[in-house]
């Protein structure tokens, strides 16, 4: 999930720079993306906009399914859960306030409540992992747009400058729906340990994500 | 009310995504109620949640839009909100926040005197993790002891010392196995907390291991 397969040609040829001018390009193109998927939903909200409902429906629900199989959920199980946001999504929308959420964090918040009401934490830790990187599907059976790719080379050059050890840590939290405790215990590593791994990763996304650098 | 000491945010992530189990759950209920800090914090978190699943490469599915907007009509519900951050009853009397959560007041529980000024009352046990209230008198010292796994404590009324730091109502202490501790209680007044403790404690002290059986802490 996380390499470089998915960057665009480098517009410069700097080989010092490059990084940099892709994650700039790609910050661009992911702010506009979450924009134009906010105006989506609103449109659902606002006009019952079927062909803004599509739109929303192909951006969320391959990402949304992808995530849920990695929560330890089968395939169908997956698929029932992402289909029951999808109707959310279209039947309350009116409860959408882009003040306080993109579309993005919104739909992800939906399918993370139905996650807490229906399949408690016990529940899906009790579900056997393989672990997230070999429960994402393999690069070619992915079903995004170019642009989509663009977003994803951002979120992942982001994780990308978090030491390994701090990944890893945030990608089992997130991906795989582990509390802090289980993963000390998986990994055999103090409490503390994981703590100040967990705190260090989220901040530094936390400060790179809502004041990105000029 | 602004606490001035937090979980920290490893917690929070857990609490926004829903990987906790009760006892956990409901002290962080408690102190986020009262504390915008760490609402912004979850607000961030799940945030960052959207992000991260955007980041995952998509499965495609076997159901289409079409069907969902065909066999759906669109509703007018009720204002509610989905966010963990904004979806919490926000007081700043954090002691009757509590006392609506047990149903009973504070004074109508079972407390059970344990000696040197101090009180305890068991709320329950799952998944590993014991509730508690404890309840000290002004100066009151409760013995030197670590910790076998996590430990979140939230005051609810008065306030203590740990070491050079002091927690006040609202704040929450975030313990673990590297920490050991004495709480000392101010004088000015009694203090209620309410801890959720993970493994036995570990008392430095013979008399507490003594009575420690007993008292099932
Ligand atoms: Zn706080």
């Amino acid at each position: 999930m996380l390499s470089h397969r998915h960057r665009p040609p480098s517009p410069v040829p700097d080989a010092d720079t490059r990084d940099d001018r892709v994650v700039d390009l790609a910050a661009d193109s992911a702010a506009r993306e979450r924009a134009r998927e906010t105006a989506w939903l609103e449109r659902v909200r606002d006009h019952g906009d079927r062909d803004a409902y599509e739109r929303l429906f192909a951006a969320f629900t391959p990402r949304l399914t992808a995530w849920i199989g990695a929560q330890g959920l089968d395939g169908a199980s997956a698929e029932a859960v992402v289909q029951d946001v999808m109707i959310t999504a279209w039947t309350r929308a009116r409860l959408f306030d882009a003040a306080k959420a993109s579309a993005r964090t919104w739909m992800y918040t939906l399918a993370r409540n139905r996650m807490i009401d229906h399949h408690r934490a016990g529940e899906r830790r009790a579900r056997a992992h393989d672990g997230y990187a070999t429960l994402l599907p393999a690069e070619d059976e992915a079903v995004d747009t170019p642009e989509q790719g663009l977003t994803r080379a951002r979120i992942a050059a982001l994780l990308e400058q978090l030491p390994a050890e701090q990944r890893q840590v945030l990608l089992l939290v997130y991906v795989e729906g582990r509390s802090h405790r289980e993963i000390a215990q998986e990994l055999e590593l103090p409490i503390g340990t994981v703590k100040s791994r967990a705190r260090l990763a989220f901040n530094r996304l936390r400060k790179l994500l809502e004041d990105p650098a000029p | 009310m602004t606490p001035a000491h937090h979980p920290g945010e490893a917690w929070l992530m857990d609490y926004a995504l829903g990987n906790l189990d009760q006892p956990f759950e409901a002290v962080l209920r408690a102190h986020v109620g009262v504390c915008a800090s760490c609402r912004d914090t979850i607000a961030f978190a799940e945030r960052l949640g959207g992000e991260i699943v955007h980041a995952l490469p998509g499965r495609p599915v076997a159901f289409d839009a079409r069907a969902i907007c065909d066999h759906h009509e669109q509703e007018t519900p009720r204002p509610q909100a989905v966010s963990r951050a904004h979806g919490i009853a926000v007081t700043d009397d954090i002691e009757r926040c509590v006392e609506t959560y047990l149903d009973s007041s504070l004074d109508a529980l079972p407390w059970r005197g344990v000696g040197q000024g101090l009180r305890l009352c068991r709320l329950g046990e799952q998944a590993g993790a014991r509730t508690w209230l404890l309840r000290g008198k002004p100066g009151t010292v409760l013995p030197h002891h670590t910790h076998a796994g996590s430990e979140l404590t939230l005051v609810l009324k008065g306030a203590y010392f740990c070491g050079d730091r002091i927690y006040r109502a609202g704040d929450i202490e975030d313990a673990d196995e590297s920490t050991a501790h004495q709480p000392v209680i101010t004088r000015d007044g009694e203090c209620i907390c309410l801890a959720v403790t993970e493994g036995r404690l570990r008392f430095r002290d013979l008399l507490p291991r003594l009575v420690q059986p007993l008292l099932g802490i």
